[in-house]
């Protein structure tokens, strides 16, 4: 197991190191007139004299050596040049990563919550009035644009709870609604998932038996068919995490959230190279991270999958 | 005369498909003793599994039974559903073609009355040890916890016998072969302490030689425990084997029933006949083996007369045209079919039902 993990994660490493290089050879593919914004007005040698402060004089192998240079020596990714001028990127990037993380971990801690349960009820009650209830609920949340809901959910939200329209990190109220409305997404997948699976696995033998054992529908429900519909959502639920935190975009903007959601589509705009490679850096880490724990967590949930060893044995 | 526990009367079961009605079982009658073993034969959709999915409250939501009840004599009485309960004179019976809900069906599932599917590979929660899964029957039904519990079901798998029960405990279904994993279900059923065993066809998917062990692990467990087994099956060599009595099913109808020794020595009926004249045993080298004409007849249509007469070469006007009712050949022996009664004329049962009779009379035996 340990031995299994040790080489996933220097194969992760790898994987990081491959991003990371495709993100920087591209972005330096951008048409030179993007890094400056009076490009027309610029004589060649001024127009030199600025790469050569970006460091873009040099052949790429060399810029890319650099790079990764900074990068594991001294875990420097650059400073920003369009975004903030002159600020290091892991200085604009280390107060605002937090509040991401924040963010997106309570707003799928919510969805696992109130979706799980949702489904559960769902598939107890199939073709009943709760599952009717719950089926139309999914369906709004589906097909009604989210920029709608979220609106009200602002609109009305903060009036209900008397707090103002725009985010305050320090007031524990504040963070309800940008929470809920960005976990809505999520309640809904989960508990439309864990439905079709409950639903799936009870009509399996395994469930006959528990009945005719004289197991109770509820304990059916709690004991067997939960876990069993729960192992193949399990692997998707450390990649939801991470499409949280980056599709928190209009969330955040909404709310004025000082977050990063925005920030990687901002910098690709301007051509903020390092800023760029910043971001995907951690954008990167969380999803290879993320990966590498999906598959953990089923071999946890589910005793037929064992990591390392080759065939398993089945 | 052996005391009853189970009276099955006069039970119609219907399902609604499609818009339409299939009579799935058509006035079954039968009566089940304490103690014994009670196979019933049948084709495939003769209605075998659907007459004891009743017993258990387990019949598909589509199905529903509109008349007849199922006395089983073993329950005591809840003084809440007084209706779901009646007396004759053979003591009080719960009425469980009355059982709708499922906290009545609680009382009666696993402690009463417990079952062994089919399909071993695919009956057993693949993500839990065999010993939650055994522990779980005896903590519901024995009132045991924990270790107590652990201690018990250790004796179960060592009773059904699992080598190295300790070990297998921790270990999850796909560590087990099909004829282990049917072990682990028999073990899970005896764990329920049940009063009666239902066994659909627990051996048609496992090889011949695990067939026989299990068989021989039904009937040693049935002594033990004092179960009353009822066991589905369309393989007549197992019939031999385990039975004390047989029904033979045929289009959702009890044709024939009897010990086991009059089933296949002086079986009455025809479609008796042509099932036993079917065994490959007693086909005849060079001869194509027997095999019974046509289809079983359509449930959606209601069935007049003798539902085997489309088939039957011999069948006579009347089974066109009457249900047949049922003529006593012996105390324990009894066949629905007109060839019975005394104005019929003399059929013949085929050479070899024949040559069976004759060699039943000299071997009396199995």
């Amino acid at each position: 197991m340990l031995k299994y993990l040790a080489k996933r994660l220097g194969r992760s490493f790898i994987t990081l190191i491959i991003i990371l290089t495709i993100v920087f050879v591209l972005m330096r593919q951008m048409p030179i007139e993007g890094y400056f914004p009076n490009f027309d007005k610029m004589t060649q040698e001024q127009i030199q004299n600025g790469l050569k402060l970006m460091g873009m004089d040099k052949p790429m192998i060399v810029q890319l050596f650099n790079f990764f240079k900074g990068l594991f020596l001294k875990g420097d990714l650059g400073t920003s040049r369009i975004y903030r001028n002159n600020v290091a990127v892991t200085e604009i990037l280390g107060p605002k990563l937090p509040v991401s993380i924040k963010l997106g971990s309570l707003a799928l801690i919510v969805a696992l919550l109130v979706g799980l349960p949702l489904g559960t009820v769902m598939a107890k009650y199939k073709n009943k009035l709760p599952d009717h209830l719950g089926t139309a609920f999914i369906v709004f949340i589906e097909a009604v644009p989210a920029a709608v809901y979220y609106l009200f959910i602002q609109l009305y939200g903060t009036q209900w709870l008397h707090i103002k329209l725009i985010f305050d990190i320090n007031d524990w109220k504040a963070w309800i609604l940008p929470v809920f409305s960005l976990s809505l997404g999520n309640i809904a997948y989960y508990a439309m998932w864990l439905r079709r699976y409950m639903v799936d696995e009870m009509t399996k033998d395994y469930v006959q038996l528990a009945k005719i054992k004289g197991v109770s529908s509820t304990g059916i429900m709690f004991k067997h068919v939960f876990r069993n519909a729960f192992v193949p959502m399990a692997q998707y639920i450390p990649t939801s995490f991470l499409n949280t935190v980056v599709g928190s975009i209009y969330i955040e903007s909404l709310y004025s959230v000082p977050g990063m959601g925005g920030l990687l589509v901002d910098v690709v705009k301007k051509q903020d190279n390092n800023m760029v490679q910043g971001i995907v850096l951690v954008f990167a880490c969380v999803g290879v991270v993320g990966l590498v724990f999906g598959d953990l967590l089923m071999v946890l949930l589910d005793p037929r999958i064992s990591l390392g060893s080759k065939g398993g044995h089945r | 005369m052996q005391e009853k526990i189970l009276s099955i009367e006069n039970l119609s079961v219907r399902f609604s498909l499609r818009g339409r009605i299939l009579h799935a079982i058509r006035q079954v009658s039968l009566d089940v003793y304490k103690g014994e073993t009670l196979v019933i034969v049948g084709e495939s959709g003769c209605g075998k599994s659907v007459l004891n999915k009743n017993l258990i409250g387990l019949l598909d939501s589509n199905g529903f039974i509109d008349n007849g009840s199922i006395k089983y004599y073993g329950a005591k009485p809840d003084a809440k559903n007084p209706d779901l309960y009646g007396e004759d004179e053979k003591g009080t019976y719960a009425d469980l073609a009355k059982f709708k809900k499922e906290k009545d069906w609680l009382k009666i599932r696993g402690q009463e009355i417990c079952m062994i599917l089919q399909d071993p590979m695919t009956s057993l929660n693949p993500l839990k040890t065999i010993g939650a899964q055994i522990a779980e029957a005896i903590s519901l039904h024995q009132g045991k916890k924990g270790k107590e519990a652990k201690e018990a079901a250790l004796q179960i798998m060592r009773d059904v016998r699992i080598d190295d029960p300790e070990r297998r405990y921790k270990q999850y279904p796909h560590e087990f072969s099909g004829g282990m994993r049917q072990r682990v279900v028999i073990a899970i059923a005896i764990a329920c302490n049940p009063k009666i065993l239902i066994c659909d066809e627990p051996t048609t998917a496992l090889d011949v030689t695990i067939q026989a062990q299990v068989l021989s692990l039904i009937r040693e467990l049935k002594e033990k425990y004092k179960l009353t087994v009822i066991f589905i099956t369309h393989d007549l060599g197992v019939v031999a084997n385990i039975a004390d009595r047989v029904a033979v099913m045929y289009a959702g109808d009890i044709i024939e029933i009897g010990m086991v020794e009059e089933i296949f020595y002086q079986p009455k009926h025809p479609y008796t006949w042509a099932l036993l004249s079917s065994l490959p045993q007693l086909g005849v080298k060079g001869e194509d083996l027997f095999s019974i004409k046509g289809t079983p007849p359509n449930l959606f249509a209601e069935v007049k007369g003798d539902a085997f007469a489309p088939r039957n070469p011999q069948a006579l006007k009347i089974d066109f045209e009457e249900l047949p009712p049922y003529f006593t050949v012996s105390p324990t022996h009894k066949a629905r079919t007109w060839l019975l009664d005394e104005r019929a004329p003399k059929v013949e049962p085929p050479e070899v039902i024949r040559s069976l009779n004759s060699e039943g009379g000299a071997a009396n035996g199995k």
